[in-house]
């Protein structure tokens, strides 16, 4: 289960600069799906790292599916050295994408966003055509549906 | 003469999987949603997912309680 009000919360209190997408932005544009875990677009500015971490770190990140006791230390650099990562935390799982399949880093994905109001504050997720450009890019078998529902979506906020 | 005017690709030649796919969605569900405001969508999924955890655990615990 992700408690989304209290990583977003985390987030947006600490200044990050993240874009949803994935089954969430999915979610957010009216999908009927389940999705279970927070996918995110960050930017990776040494500052943004910084708040990434501070952002997080409360919740014990932790790369998902590891073994235990790995010495994987969560900061601004190993965030640096690294790209995507898949984490669990206290809050629930969160991806942290460096970059998105089919659109691009953080600036690029930054320009095909929509607003939402939530929990008190503006957060920004993917709009609904690069969501489907993405997940069409990405090519998985899962995806399919996916797709199929985001453009019954189109359809439906036409009529 | 004719004008010529840009024409998504996906216009001229829908996939005919994902057509396929849109076959089975419940569109119902879908209007439902469009109804409810972004936060609402939110908390529904979060309901959604514990409500799975649930039923994962509860069918987990009958299979110990089984062997």
């Amino acid at each position: 289960m992700i408690q989304f009000r209290t990583l977003l919360s985390a987030l947006q209190s600490n200044g990050v600069a993240f874009v949803i997408i994935g089954g969430v932005a999915a979610t957010l544009h009216g999908s009927a799906r389940v999705t279970y875990d927070l996918d995110l677009i960050y930017e990776r500015s040494p500052d943004n790292l910084e708040r990434i971490v501070a952002a997080l770190k409360p919740y014990d990140p932790y790369l998902r599916g590891a073994p235990p006791g790995l010495p994987f230390k969560f900061d601004s650099e190993t965030l640096k050295r690294g790209l995507n990562f898949t984490l669990t935390t206290t809050e629930g799982p969160i991806d942290l994408l460096g970059e998105l399949s089919g659109i691009g880093p953080y600036d690029t994905v930054a320009q095909h966003t929509v607003e939402a109001e939530l929990f008190g504050s503006t957060v920004h997720f993917l709009d609904i055509d690069a969501l489907i450009t993405s997940k069409k890019a990405a090519g998985r078998a899962k995806d399919l549906e996916a797709i199929a529902e985001l453009e019954t979506i189109k359809e439906e906020r036409q009529r | 003469m004719a004008t010529s005017a840009y024409v998504p690709l996906d216009v001229l030649s829908p996939d005919p999987v994902i057509a396929r796919y849109k076959e089975g969605i419940d569109r119902t569900l879908i209007r439902e949603n469009l109804r409810k405001t972004h936060e609402q969508r939110l908390l529904m999924l979060q309901q959604m997912q514990e409500f799975v955890a649930e039923v994962r655990a509860a069918g987990e615990a009958m299979r110990q309680k089984k062997a």
